[in-house]
C-alpha cells in the first residue's frame, strides 16, 4: 500500500490482480460466511429464512424468571418465538406475605417487540446478502462497501434493539397492552412490564401507592427509564401515584446469547471486509463509479 | 442556514454522486425526484418532449432516502416528502426546492402513501407510512406529528408494502397492506377516519395469509375493480379482490429478483424486476376451470393467465447488474405520457415511453420498447461545462486533477486544496472564485499567484490550519495528512517541511484539534483519525508522537477529551468506548453497550468531533446550540473550521461556527466520494456591516482585519449575552463600535418605549458621526481586507445580478459598479427555514421552459423577476436614491456608495422576506421574546416599526420628508413575502430594480450637466404634471422623476418637498434640479455639503439596518433559548 504510487508497472498489475480476486472471490467468500453466520442467528429466533409461517408452530420455552436477592416475585413465562404465549407470576407481597398470582389469559399472546424487530432485522440483512449470490459480479469496491453498510445498519439495529429495551414512563406503562393481558386483570396498584435486557427475559413488578392530594409532598412525574426506582411518581387518570416497591426478576434466554454473539461476529466480518476494500481505495478512487 | 447567508455553488467537472434509491415522477409529470444514498434529493425537470434535465439538489436528509411520496394534493401544493434512514423526513416545495417542514421520528419508514378524503377530513390530510415498526401510522402531512396507527389485532408485524383502495363500487376506500411475514391486511380508511381523529383503536377487517415472503409491491386494478396484484421478490400473483382466492402465480426466472409492478389497463399489467427489466402481460382469462389452486377447496370457476406482450431493459453496458429503482406512472389525461422510469445506484435515469396499448410482435414474440430517455447528472455537468467551474480549475493547470481536501483560511482570504496527486495548492480564495465565476476571468487565471506545496507522494485527504481553531498557534503552521499515513507539517509562508509523521496506519481521514481547554504541558494537540480505526496524537511543538491508540476494531466515530485526568475517549461505529491514557498510552478501559453510551455523552463540553453530524450548512439554530455547548471556552469565538464531520456523515457540509466573515468558501463532500465540490457563502449582514460607512470606520478608519475580529467576537458576546439574558450592559472591553455594541445595552426583555429611546439616541449620536467620518472618508487608506471585503460585496452583485436584461445596463454595470460580468449562470442556492438547502445543479437556467426561447439572458432565476423588479420599480420611492445624479469623476467613491447602498438595500430585503418564516420556527420556542412577538408577528407591525423611524425623523429632525414610498416599498416586500416569493427572486427583483435605476441615472448625469438643462427641466415639469393628474402611470414617468429628484430630497436640504402628494410643490422641484446641476457643474470634487447629503441618507438607511441587525440579535437570542433542536435526537 505504502509503496503503492512508486511501484513499478508489473507492481501495480499484481496489486491489480489481487484487487480483482479480492471482488471476485473473496467478497463471494465472506458474502457466503456471513449468510451462513446469520442463517444460523435467524434459526435462533425459530424462523427458517427460506420457509414461511405455514410450519408448525414455534415451539414453546419456559423461562423461570428468578432474581438472586429477593423471592418476592417469582415468573414463569412461555416464550413462542417472538411472543409470550403464557405467564405465571406470584408476588409475595412485602407487608403482610399474602401470595398474588396472576397469569396470561388463554386466548392472547404478547408480542415482544424487540425480539420481532431483531428478527425482521436480521432476514433484512440476509435478504440483502441474498440477492448479491455467486452469479453477481462486482464491479467496483464502493459497490462492495455500499453493500456491507447496509448488511451492518441492519445488523447494528438487530443488536440494539435486544441491547437497548424502551425507555417508558410509567403512564406508558400502564397504558401499555400488556397490563390487559391477565386474567383476572391485573389489581389497579401493580403495573407489570417485561423486556429483553441483552439476553436476558426481565419482568419488572412495580407496586404503586395513591398519593394524597393534598400530600405535602413535592409531585414530579418522573421520565421514561427502562427501569424506574421506587419514589418515581406518575399522574395516571386523575390518580396520582407513586411506586413503593420495584421487583425486576430475570432469565437468561440461551438463543438470545447465541444471537447476539453471532450479531458481534458477523459485524466483525464486514468490518474485517470493508478494510480490505478500503486498502485498494485509492485505486479504485481514481475511476469513474 | 443563516438567512443573510447567500451562497453560490462552484461545482467543478465532476458531478457529485448520486446513487439513486427512490425515485418518482410528480402528478404534472415535470418533475422527476429522486432520493440517493447520500442523502441528497435530485430534482430533474422532464419536458414535454420527455427530455431530462437535472435542476436542483435538496440537500436536507444525513443519511440515505428511503422513500419519497406525493405530500399534498399535487394540483394544489406541489408538495413532496421524502423520509431517511434515520427518521428524518422532510417535506419539500418541488417548484422552487424550499424545505417546507421537516421532522425526526423513531421511525424508518420504507413507503409512504397519502390519503386525502376532502370531504370527511379537514387539514392537509394523511401519510400512511409503514416501515421497520408494527403496523401502519398515520402521519400528520403538514405538521409531520404522528397522529395514531392502524393497528392488527392478529399477528402484529412490520409492514413491506401497501396501497390504498378506492373502489367506486363499494363507495369507500380501504387500506391494503401486505406484512413482513406475508399476511394481507385490509383497514377501512374512509370510514374510520372519525375514529382515527378520536384516537379511538382501528382493527383490521380482514387479513388473509399469502403463503410468500418478501412482498415488494400490492396493486389493486381500478379498471376491473376485481384483480389484485401482489409482486413478491421471487414471484408474482393475482388474486381476486372479493374474496381473495388466488388466480396466477409466476415464479421468476433464474436469479431475477421482482420489484415491484403496476396495472396497466384491464387484464394489463407491468413487472419489473430488481435488475432493470420490465415485463408487460396481457392476463387472459382462460375460462376452463383448471384446478391450479384447490387449496380451499372448491373449484375455481375461471382463472387467468399471462401472455407475455412487451419487454423493456436497460442498455446493455458494464453496470448492468447494478440493482434499480423502479416506476411507473399512469396518466390517461392527454398531455401526459404513460411513462416507465427506473433509477439506477449508479444515479442515471431511464424513461420508457410505454404506449397506449401495447402489442406483441406478428408472430406473438414479445416486442422489445426501446428507451425514451437516459440522463445522468454527469451528463448536466458535462453539457453546461460553463456553468460547472471548480474554484481551483485554472490553478492546477490541467484541470484534471481532483481536489480531494480544502480548507479556506478566511483571515488570511487563502484557499488551500489538497489534490489527488499530493501537490497541496493555496491561492488566494476571493480571486480564485472570482477567475472561475467571471468573464474576463481569464485576464485573472494567468496572473493569479499561488504556491505549491509538494511533499506528499499520495493523494491528499485532510488538511487543518491550526491558527484558525486556536489564535495561539503558529499563523505559518498548516497539517496535511494523506492516502500513505503520511502527516506533514508545513511553514505555508516560507512553502517548507517542517516535519514529517509517518503513522503507518493507512489513509488519515481526518486531523483535529485538541479543544483549547484541554493542553498538554501548555500545549495544544493534533489528532489523526486514520483508516485502520486508529487515532494518533501529535504534538506539533515537540514535532513527536504522543500516543498511537491502535485497538479499535470499528471506525472511529467520536473523540473526545477529558482535559481534567489527561484522558482521550474515543467512541466506535459499534458503540463501544475506548479510554486512553495520553501520558502513558495505555488502553485504560473499554466499554460496550450501555455503560460506552453513559461514558460518551458524559462530558459534552470536551467534544470535538460529531459522528451523525446533520448536514447544517450555517444554521443560525446550530449556531447557537454550539455556543451554548462550548460556553466554557474561548474556543467557540474563532472561525472554526469544523473538522470532524468527515466520519462517515453523509455529507460534510461544515456548519455556522466556521462562519464568521463576509466570504467563505466552503468545501462539501458527499459520502463514498473523496472528491467534493465548493460553496462560496456570503453573509449579506456582515458585508453590509463591514462597508457601512458608520462608526466602525470612524473608530478605525483602516479597518483592518484585526479590528472586525474584535467586532465579531464582540458580537458573538453579544450574542452569548442575550442568550444567557444576563442583563448586563457593560462588557465588550474597549469596542467603540457602536453598531455593534448596541446590542447589548439592549435587553430583550425591554419594552418598546426603551427601544425606542436607545433607537432615537443612537440615532443622533450616529447621524454626528456620519457626519464627522464622512468627512475623512475620501482616504483610499484601506488595507488589503477591506479590499477583499468590497471585492466580496462585488462579487456578489455579479453573482445575483440577472445579466442581459438590458445590454446598456450590462455595460454600466460593468463601468460604474466595477464588476464583471458571469461567464454562465452561476448555481446559486436557496437556503429554506431551517438547515435544509438547495443548490441550482449546472443547467437549472435551461430547465425552465419559459427561458429556453431567450439565449442573451444570463442568471435570471426565473421569469417571476422581471415582473417583480417590474412592480418595485414603479413603487420605488424617488427620494431614497442617494448617491445617483452624480458625476463620474470620483468613480471610486461613488462606486463604493452604490455598493453599500445595494448591499443594504438587499440586506434589508432579504431580512423582510425571510422574516416571517424564521419567526415561524422561532414562536413556539421563545418564550421570553414578547416584545419581539408583538412586533414582528404581523407585517403591518412591522411596518409600523419603521413608520416610527419616519415619524421621529419628522419630529426629531427639522421637518424633513417622509417618504411614503419608501413605506409602501417594504410593503410591497413584505407582500412578497406572502406571496412566497423565494428570496433569491426577491434579491434579484430588487437588485435588477435598483441596479436599473441607478444607472440610468448615470446614464442621464453627463445631459444634466450640459449647459442647455432646460429641455430636462421642462420634460420634466411635464412629467410631473402628467404624474400628478395620473398618479398611477408607468414606471418610466416616476423613472424620469427620480432622476431629476433624487439628490435633492436629502433631509438636509432646507426646501420642504413633497412631489408626489403637492402641486403646490412644483415652484421647488422646479428649482432644485436647478440648484443640482449647478452644484455639480461647479465642484470638480465632492463638495462637502454633498457628503453631508450622502451622509445623512445613510444614515436613514442605517436606521432600518440597525433595526433589523438588532431585531437579529434579539431574535437571535430567542431562538436560541428553546431547549433543543429538533433534528437532533
Amino acid at each position: 500500500m505504502a509503496t503503492a504510487m512508486a511501484a513499478t508497472a508489473a507492481e501495480r498489475a499484481v496489486l491489480e490482480e489481487e484487487f480483482r480476486w479480492l471482488l471476485h472471490d473473496e467478497v463471494h467468500a465472506v458474502l457466503r460466511q456471513l449468510q451462513d453466520i446469520l442463517k444460523e442467528a435467524s434459526l435462533r429466533f425459530t424462523l427458517s429464512c427460506s420457509g414461511t409461517g405455514t410450519e408448525a408452530p414455534a415451539k414453546q420455552e419456559n423461562f423461570i424468571l428468578g432474581s438472586c436477592s429477593t423471592d418476592q416475585v417469582k415468573g414463569v413465562l412461555t416464550l413462542q418465538g417472538d411472543a409470550l404465549s403464557q405467564a405465571d407470576v406470584n408476588l409475595k407481597m412485602p407487608r403482610n406475605n399474602q401470595l398474588l398470582h396472576f397469569a396470561f389469559r388463554e386466548d392472547k399472546q404478547w408480542k415482544l417487540q424487540q425480539i420481532q424487530d431483531a428478527r425482521n432485522h436480521v432476514s433484512q440483512a440476509i435478504y440483502l446478502l441474498a440477492n448479491r449470490d455467486e452469479s453477481y459480479q462486482f464491479r467496483t469496491g464502493a459497490e462492495v462497501l455500499k453493500l456491507m453498510d447496509a448488511v451492518m445498519l441492519q445488523l447494528t439495529r438487530a443488536r440494539n434493539r435486544l441491547t437497548t429495551p424502551a425507555t417508558l414512563t410509567l403512564p406508558e406503562i400502564a397504558a401499555s397492552g400488556l397490563t390487559r393481558m391477565f386474567a383476572p386483570a391485573l389489581p389497579s396498584d401493580l403495573l407489570v412490564n417485561v423486556y429483553i435486557n441483552l439476553n436476558k427475559l426481565c419482568l419488572t413488578v412495580y407496586q404503586l401507592h395513591a398519593l394524597q392530594p393534598n400530600s405535602t409532598k413535592n409531585f414530579r412525574p418522573a421520565g421514561g427509564a427502562v427501569l424506574h426506582s421506587p419514589g418515581a411518581m406518575f399522574e395516571w387518570g386523575s390518580q396520582r401515584l407513586e411506586v413503593s416497591h420495584v421487583h425486576k426478576v430475570e432469565c437468561v434466554i440461551p438463543w438470545l446469547n447465541d444471537a447476539l454473539v453471532f450479531f458481534t461476529v458477523s459485524l466483525q466480518l464486514c468490518q474485517q471486509l470493508k478494510d480490505k476494500i478500503s486498502v485498494f481505495s485509492s485505486y479504485w478512487s481514481y475511476r469513474p463509479f | 442556514m443563516r438567512s443573510s447567508l447567500q451562497a453560490v455553488a462552484l461545482w467543478g467537472k465532476k458531478a457529485p454522486s448520486h446513487s439513486i434509491t427512490a425515485i418518482m415522477i410528480t402528478d404534472d409529470q415535470q418533475t422527476i425526484v429522486t432520493g440517493s444514498q447520500e442523502g441528497q434529493l435530485c430534482l430533474w425537470n422532464l419536458s414535454p418532449e420527455l427530455k431530462i434535465s437535472a435542476k436542483e439538489l435538496l440537500f436536507g436528509h444525513s443519511a440515505s432516502v428511503t422513500c419519497l411520496a406525493r405530500a399534498r394534493d399535487f394540483s394544489k401544493q406541489p408538495y413532496v416528502v421524502s423520509a431517511a434512514e434515520n427518521g428524518e423526513m422532510c417535506v419539500w416545495n418541488v417548484t422552487n426546492g424550499q424545505c417546507v417542514e421537516m421532522a425526526t421520528l423513531p421511525y424508518r419508514h420504507t413507503a409512504i402513501c397519502y390519503y386525502h378524503c376532502s370531504f370527511r377530513m379537514t387539514g392537509e390530510g394523511w401519510l400512511l407510512c409503514c416501515g421497520e415498526y408494527q403496523d401502519v401510522l398515520i402521519i400528520d402531512a403538514k405538521s409531520l406529528d404522528v397522529i395514531h396507527t392502524f393497528i392488527s389485532s392478529q399477528s402484529p408485524d412490520w409492514i413491506n408494502c401497501m396501497c390504498i383502495v378506492h373502489s367506486m363500487r363499494i363507495q369507500e376506500d380501504s387500506l391494503l397492506v401486505v406484512s413482513v411475514a406475508g399476511e394481507l391486511k385490509v383497514w377501512d380508511l374512509s370510514s374510520s377516519i372519525n375514529s382515527i381523529q378520536e384516537k379511538q383503536d382501528v382493527y383490521e377487517k380482514e387479513s388473509k395469509f399469502l403463503d410468500s415472503l418478501n412482498c415488494r409491491t400490492i396493486r389493486f386494478c381500478t379498471y376491473t375493480e376485481r384483480l389484485l396484484l401482489v409482486v413478491f421478490s421471487k414471484c408474482w400473483k393475482v388474486y381476486d379482490y372479493c374474496d381473495f382466492s388466488l388466480l396466477w402465480t409466476e415464479v421468476s426466472g433464474s436469479g431475477q429478483c421482482f420489484a415491484g409492478g403496476e396495472v396497466l389497463a384491464a387484464h394489463r399489467i407491468i413487472i419489473w424486476t430488481e435488475d432493470g427489466h420490465s415485463y408487460i402481460y396481457q392476463l387472459l382469462n382462460s375460462g376452463l376451470s383448471k384446478s391450479i389452486y384447490p387449496a380451499d377447496g372448491r373449484v375455481l370457476k375461471e382463472t387467468i393467465y399471462p401472455h407475455l406482450l412487451c419487454s423493456t431493459s436497460v442498455q446493455e453496458n458494464k453496470n448492468q447488474s447494478l440493482s434499480f429503482v423502479m416506476g411507473y406512472m399512469n396518466e390517461r389525461k392527454e398531455p401526459f405520457y404513460k411513462v416507465l422510469f427506473s433509477g439506477e445506484v449508479s444515479g442515471r435515469i431511464t424513461l420508457w415511453h410505454i404506449p397506449d396499448v401495447p402489442v406483441s410482435k406478428f408472430d406473438g414474440s414479445p416486442r422489445e420498447i426501446p428507451i425514451t430517455a437516459t440522463w445522468t447528472l454527469q451528463d448536466n455537468f458535462d453539457k453546461h461545462h460553463t456553468m460547472s467551474q471548480s474554484i481551483i480549475d485554472h490553478v492546477s493547470g490541467t484541470g484534471t486533477v481532483g481536489v480531494t481536501s480544502s480548507e479556506h483560511v478566511p483571515s488570511l482570504d487563502k484557499l488551500i486544496c489538497g489534490c489527488e496527486d499530493g501537490t497541496i495548492f493555496i491561492t488566494q480564495a476571493l480571486n480564485a472564485a472570482k477567475a472561475g465565476l467571471l468573464e474576463g476571468g481569464s485576464l485573472l487565471k494567468d496572473s493569479l499567484p499561488y504556491k505549491v506545496l509538494k511533499g506528499h507522494h499520495q493523494g491528499v485527504t485532510s488538511l487543518l490550519y491550526p491558527h484558525g481553531l486556536s489564535s495561539k498557534l503558529d499563523q505559518s503552521w498548516l497539517v496535511s495528512g494523506d492516502q500513505d499515513s503520511c502527516v506533514i507539517l508545513w511553514n505555508i509562508f516560507t512553502e517548507e517541511i517542517l516535519h514529517k509523521f509517518f503513522l503507518e496506519a493507512g489513509p488519515v481521514t481526518s486531523l483535529l484539534m485538541s479543544p483549547e481547554n484541554f493542553r498538554l504541558r501548555s500545549d495544544q494537540v493534533i489528532c489523526c483519525v486514520c483508516s485502520d480505526h486508529s487515532v494518533a496524537l501529535l504534538h506539533l511543538e515537540g514535532k513527536r508522537y504522543l500516543l498511537h491508540a491502535r485497538k479499535h476494531l470499528f471506525p472511529v466515530r467520536m473523540i473526545k477529551w477529558h482535559p481534567v485526568e489527561n484522558f482521550l475517549i474515543v467512541g466506535c461505529a459499534d458503540d463501544s468506548a475506548y479510554i486512553w491514557e495520553i501520558e502513558t498510552g495505555t488502553l485504560e478501559r473499554h466499554e460496550t453497550g450501555e455503560r460506552a453510551r453513559i461514558i460518551l455523552n458524559c462530558c459534552d463540553d470536551s467534544q470535538l468531533l460529531k459522528p451523525e453530524s446533520v448536514l447544517v450548512v450555517a444554521s443560525e439554530t446550530h449556531k447557537h446550540k454550539s455556543v451554548e455547548q462550548r460556553s466554557s471556552s474561548a474556543y467557540s469565538f474563532g472561525p472554526i473550521p469544523c473538522p470532524g464531520l468527515q466520519v462517515e456523515s453523509s455529507c460534510k457540509v461544515a456548519d455556522a461556527k466556521s462562519f464568521s466573515g463576509p466570504f467563505k468558501v466552503l468545501p462539501v463532500k458527499t459520502k463514498w466520494s473523496n472528491i467534493g465540490f465548493h460553496i462560496l457563502l456570503f453573509d449579506l449582514e456582515n458585508l453590509v456591516e463591514l462597508l457601512l460607512p458608520t462608526p466602525i470606520c470612524d473608530v478605525d478608519p483602516s479597518n483592518s482585519f484585526y479590528g472586525s475580529e474584535i467586532l465579531r467576537r464582540a458580537k458573538s458576546t453579544v450574542e452569548k449575552k442575550t442568550l444567557t439574558l444576563k442583563r448586563n450592559k457593560t462588557a465588550c472591553g474597549s469596542l467603540s463600535a457602536e453598531a455593534q455594541a448596541k446590542p447589548i445595552g439592549e435587553n430583550p426583555a425591554q419594552g418598546d418605549n426603551t427601544v425606542k429611546f436607545l433607537e432615537e439616541s443612537d440615532g443622533i449620536k450616529r447621524q454626528k458621526k456620519t457626519k464627522n467620518s464622512k468627512k475623512m472618508h475620501p482616504k483610499p487608506s484601506r488595507k488589503v481586507d477591506a479590499n477583499i471585503t468590497v471585492d466580496a460585496a462585488k462579487l456578489f452583485l455579479s453573482c445575483f445580478l440577472p445579466w442581459g436584461v438590458d445590454k446598456e445596463l450590462d455595460n454600466l454595470c460593468i463601468k460604474h459598479l466595477n464588476i464583471l460580468k458571469l461567464q454562465g449562470s452561476v448555481s446559486l442556492g436557496l437556503a429554506s427555514n431551517e438547515d435544509r438547502f438547495s443548490l441550482m445543479l449546472p443547467g437549472w437556467d435551461v430547465c425552465n421552459d419559459e427561458m429556453k426561447t431567450d439565449y442573451s439572458k444570463v442568471n435570471l432565476f426565473s421569469k417571476k423577476v422581471l415582473d417583480l423588479s417590474n412592480k418595485y420599480t414603479s413603487t420605488l420611492p424617488n427620494q431614497v436614491g442617494l448617491p445617483r445624479g452624480l458625476e463620474n469623476n470620483c468613480d471610486s467613491l461613488q462606486e463604493s456608495n452604490t455598493l453599500v447602498y445595494l448591499l443594504s438595500r438587499l440586506f434589508v430585503v432579504n431580512k423582510l422576506v425571510n422574516m416571517p418564516l424564521e419567526l415561524a420556527c422561532g414562536t413556539d420556542r421563545s418564550f421570553k421574546m414578547e416584545s419581539v412577538h408583538n412586533k414582528a408577528k404581523s407585517p403591518g407591525n412591522e411596518i409600523l416599526t419603521f413608520s416610527s423611524f419616519y415619524g421621529y425623523l419628522r419630529n426629531g429632525k427639522n421637518e424633513s420628508h417622509i417618504p411614503e414610498a419608501d413605506i409602501s416599498l417594504l410593503k410591497l416586500i413584505s407582500c412578497w413575502r406572502d406571496q412566497s416569493v423565494q428570496v433569491t427572486e426577491a434579491i434579484q427583483a430588487v437588485l435588477l430594480a435598483e441596479v436599473q435605476q441607478h444607472m440610468k441615472t448615470l446614464s442621464k448625469t453627463p445631459v444634466n450637466s450640459q449647459p442647455v438643462p432646460m429641455t430636462e427641466d421642462v420634460h420634466c415639469e411635464m412629467r410631473q404634471i402628467l404624474q400628478n393628474t395620473e398618479w398611477t402611470c408607468g414606471e418610466e414617468v416616476e423613472l424620469q422623476c427620480t432622476t431629476d429628484t433624487g439628490p435633492l430630497q436629502t433631509p438636509v436640504s432646507p426646501v420642504k418637498h413633497d412631489s408626489n402628494s403637492n402641486s403646490a410643490n412644483f415652484q421647488d422641484t422646479e428649482d432644485m434640479p436647478d440648484r443640482c446641476v449647478l452644484e455639480e457643474s461647479e465642484s470638480p470634487g465632492i463638495s462637502y455639503f454633498q457628503i453631508c447629503k450622502w451622509g445623512v441618507c445613510y444614515s436613514l438607511w442605517s436606521y432600518i439596518l440597525a433595526v433589523l441587525l438588532r431585531k437579529d440579535s434579539r431574535k437571535n437570542g430567542s431562538l436560541s433559548t428553546k431547549p433543543s433542536l429538533p433534528f437532533v435526537r
